[in-house]
């Protein structure tokens, strides 16, 4: 067949084409550009691990945070001890320590208790700290449009007593042994501004980073705060917060070294991380969240004590630390992590892995097979995490049907109590004093909780528990240990493993901490 | 062409008003409500109760129905629920991402489509057709998160090159810019340049035989020029209308480019106001991108029938 088209060209060939387009995109790269790489990569002007100051810290995170939520533990609270300061802080052992507070004095009834502040520090617009900055915080913390956790232990403070600038006297409702959760977990804000704050415009604290700017969906840019009233900090130069929503490109992000930082690894993509040998992994195992079964007790044959159990002994915690949460976390019956004064070798083992058991108290129960539904979110680590159990349950005559369903309808689910008769979330407030977790944390509040339990009993020993002037005697251990014996017995909501905050960072950042509420303090950062 | 654009507008109209009702109902009947979403993990029924109060949530469907649709009449898009800021400000931040990155991934559709189509179509290299082959089949059948996720491991992680994500805008500093762009913008675009590539293949190989071509060989005209100037701009009003379609797809393929490379446009702002049941972001988006849609067909309908007369007068 005679060919058509004779392609011989007669001008410029392809290849010379070719050529000068490639010769053009080289010229055009070698002509100054700079590189996007390196640019990302923030090593400190000079950059010496003696000096190790600035650069510009890039944390990557997988969710942008709520402004309207400023005042609540929300999934991202990061950048709050970034912006603004508290009080106090927790060591490890949960004793606190100095901070915008520079000490303290307890009234001997536990009914007052005098704070003196440091007197110099000012507020990112200039405004200097005063005890009327602490009363502003406690009042906005009482109202309940902010949503606090903390909201009823803010509400326990009733009166306020200044003693000029810096010394105020806290006057209390009545004794509380969690006041320093609260003061860890309120951040100081500008009065003036904190409505504004709250509607995503300004951001104005004491802490050691001014906000830049704020892109929502994009994340937070932060710079150094010159005048931060601890001499020669923070070390760093910046911090950009930046939302990379998919797991695979925060990975990637972290791994390219575009970012330094993350709590926001998956359990199952931390094999990759960890063969990476400039990515670290620490692990805060005082704990941050619990992985629960939570179970309505208002749904036949749920309302018997004897099935709620059975199901605590189904369950193989082991397991699923070591499949769905790539290794970290502790598997525990009972809620408190190591660290907790609550915690005991016997609580974390009240329950294991005993289908037998669980069949056994089934059938004692009357029961050979039960078909229960199941919520939990559609996220892959909780998906993962629900099919675990799923199956544990499924080998004990429990045939669960999962309901995977988004956050946001979760959290009306778990508000409103209208969970259906199983479902399985996380929980915090395990990581403070143990009074917390029941008088704050929604899933075991006392009075009202969405496995919709009450018993007389269970409210006078968190109400005990909490109004207990001291926190580390052993009155107070003794009221732990009863709190932790009814939910372990009564089961309404069963824990399956205390998760710890993972840390994934650049080997050459150091001096990263988290607060117990998960705020992220970079006063001593520094990259080398 | 005036008349012509009149007799389309109705129906682009229709569309525009059907699309507000079926966005507003959908998302109504979503579960979960910006209210719990807002009041935070520990919230009281009360809490709840007002903050649905305060954003106007009790009001009977129609009537938020009705206000959402006057206030945009008036051009007041309203604050954001959820993320804060007025919708508008927080639209057009990433109206401004998405389009660069929408233009730079219809710079490679065109580029990568020419490219493939004239390769594919006149190359006298066995190889080199049958690797244009491949890779538009592999361009197609590759979805853009598993293409994504392989750019990103070896222009990012193995060969430190590009930015694995974020985004430098355009204005702020191009020379950064266009560095971020390529990858999430070439990930955008494969699939649409392959489509392209193989249609305009289609349509010059169609062109060359046609005896007009055998007619102008015979008389000397050089095969540059009867490739340039008389086959392909008649192989050029379908891959239009083709080219229009795409820019749809490429709008909604940019959802899911932007969750792989981290890029803060349209996509990533529509999940976050879905996640948050941010009714005023998620509503004005959605109806934004029908809008956009309706206009791009509207375009390549004029673009044809500028190309095309015959299509004016029928």
């Amino acid at each position: 067949m005679t060919e058509l088209y004779p392609l011989t060209p007669s001008g410029p060939s392809r290849r010379s084409t070719l050529r000068a387009a490639g010769a053009l995109l080289l010229g055009l790269g070698l002509a100054g550009c700079r590189s996007a790489v390196s640019d990302t990569s923030s090593a400190p002007q000079g950059a010496s691990a003696a000096r190790r100051r600035g650069g510009v810290l890039n944390v990557a995170v997988n969710a942008d945070f709520t402004p309207a939520l400023l005042f609540a533990q929300s999934g991202q609270s990061l950048q709050q001890r970034l912006i603004y300061n508290t009080l106090t802080r927790y060591d490890d052992r949960l004793h606190p320590k100095p901070e915008l507070a520079t000490s303290w004095t307890y009234a001997k009834d536990g009914r007052s208790i005098t704070l003196r502040l440091r007197d110099d520090v000012t507020f990112h617009n200039g405004r200097r700290f005063t005890a009327d900055d602490v009363i502003f915080a406690v009042k906005n913390l009482q109202n309940p449009v902010r949503a606090a956790q903390l909201r009823s232990t803010a509400a326990t403070v009733t009166g306020f007593e200044k003693r000029g600038d810096h010394e105020l006297v806290l006057k209390l409702a009545h004794p509380v042994n969690n006041l320093f959760d609260l003061f860890e977990f309120m951040i100081i804000t500008d009065s003036e501004s904190v409505e504004d704050a709250v509607a995503g415009k300004k951001f104005i604290g004491t802490g050691p980073f001014k906000l830049k700017k704020w892109s929502p969906g994009s994340g937070l840019s932060l710079t150094r705060n010159d005048a931060y009233w601890q001499p020669g900090r923070p070390y760093l130069d910046g911090v950009e917060l930046r939302v990379i929503a998919q797991a695979d490109a925060l990975i990637s992000s972290l791994r390219s070294g575009q970012s330094q930082l993350s709590f926001d690894v998956p359990g199952k993509s931390l094999g990759v991380v960890k063969a990476d040998n400039g990515l670290a992994i620490s692990d805060y195992d005082t704990g941050a969240g619990a992985v629960y079964l939570g179970v309505n007790t208002t749904v036949a044959p749920l309302n018997d004590r004897t099935v709620r159990q059975a199901l605590a002994w189904a369950v193989d915690r082991d397991r699923l630390v070591a499949q769905t949460l790539g290794g970290y976390g502790l598997a525990s019956a009972a809620p408190w992590p190591k660290s907790s004064p609550a915690y005991s070798e016997a609580n974390r083992t009240h329950y294991t892995h005993d289908p037998a058991k669980a069949r056994e108290l089934l059938k004692s129960a009357g029961h050979s097979r039960l078909d229960l539904p199941m919520l939990h979110i559609a996220l892959p680590g909780e998906t993962a995490i629900a099919e675990s159990i799923q199956y544990d349950l499924k080998q004990v005559g429990v045939h669960v049907t999962l309901q995977p369903t988004d956050g946001a309808t979760a959290q009306k689910k778990l508000i409103s109590q209208g969970m259906p008769a199983l479902w399985s979330l996380g929980h915090g407030f395990a990581q403070v004093q143990p009074s917390t977790l029941a008088v704050s944390a929604y899933p075991f509040n006392e009075a009202k909780n969405t496995s919709k339990y009450r018993s007389t009993a269970y409210t006078k020993v968190v109400q005990e528990a909490w109004t207990e002037p001291e926190t580390d005697t052993a009155a107070a251990n003794a009221l732990h240990q009863k709190i932790s014996t009814i939910l372990l017995d009564e089961a309404f909501l069963i824990d399956l493993v205390v998760r710890g905050q993972l840390q994934v960072s650049a080997d050459r950042l150091h001096g990263v901490t988290l607060n117990k509420f998960s705020y992220l303090n970079l006063d001593n950062a520094y990259l080398v | 062409m005036r008349s012509y654009l009149l007799r389309r507008l109705p129906s682009a109209l229709l569309v525009l008003i059907a699309a507000s009702f079926v966005i507003f109902t959908i998302l109504r009947l979503v579960p979960g409500d910006p209210a719990t979403a807002l009041a935070g993990p520990d919230a009281d029924a009360a809490t709840v109760a007002a903050i649905r109060e305060r954003l106007g949530l009790d009001a009977p469907l129609l009537s938020q129905y009705a206000h959402w649709i006057g206030s945009l009449l008036k051009g007041d898009l309203g604050p954001s629920y959820a993320i804060g800021g007025q919708t508008a400000d927080l639209i057009g931040d990433g109206l401004g991402a998405t389009t660069e990155l929408t233009v730079a991934a219809l710079l490679f559709v065109i580029v990568l489509g020419t490219a493939f189509g004239v390769l594919g179509a006149t190359s006298r290299s066995r190889w080199l057709t049958a690797a244009v082959r491949v890779i538009t089949t592999a361009a197609l059948a590759v979805p853009p998160f598993v293409s994504g996720v392989l750019l990103v491991l070896v222009f990012a992680v193995a060969l430190p090159v590009l930015p694995p994500g974020g985004r430098v805008a355009f204005l702020t500093a191009p020379d950064l810019a266009a560095q971020y762009l390529v990858l999430p913008a070439l990930c955008l675009a494969l699939p649409s340049a392959a489509v392209l590539g193989r249609y305009l293949k289609d349509g010059i190989e169609r062109g060359l035989a046609e005896d007009y071509i055998r007619t102008a060989t015979a008389a000397g005209v050089p095969p540059r020029r009867l490739l340039w100037r008389h086959t392909l701009p008649n192989a050029l009003p379908p891959v239009v209308t083709l080219l229009g379609m795409q820019v749809g797809n490429l709008l909604g393929g940019a959802v899911l480019v932007e969750a792989i490379f981290a890029w803060p446009g349209l996509g990533q702002l529509a999940e976050q106001g879905l996640q948050r049941r941010d009714y005023p972001v998620v509503q004005d988006l959605l109806l934004l991108l029908v809008a956009v849609f309706v206009l791009v067909q509207l375009l390549t309908d004029l673009v044809y029938a500028w190309l095309d007369p015959r299509i004016r007068w029928e």
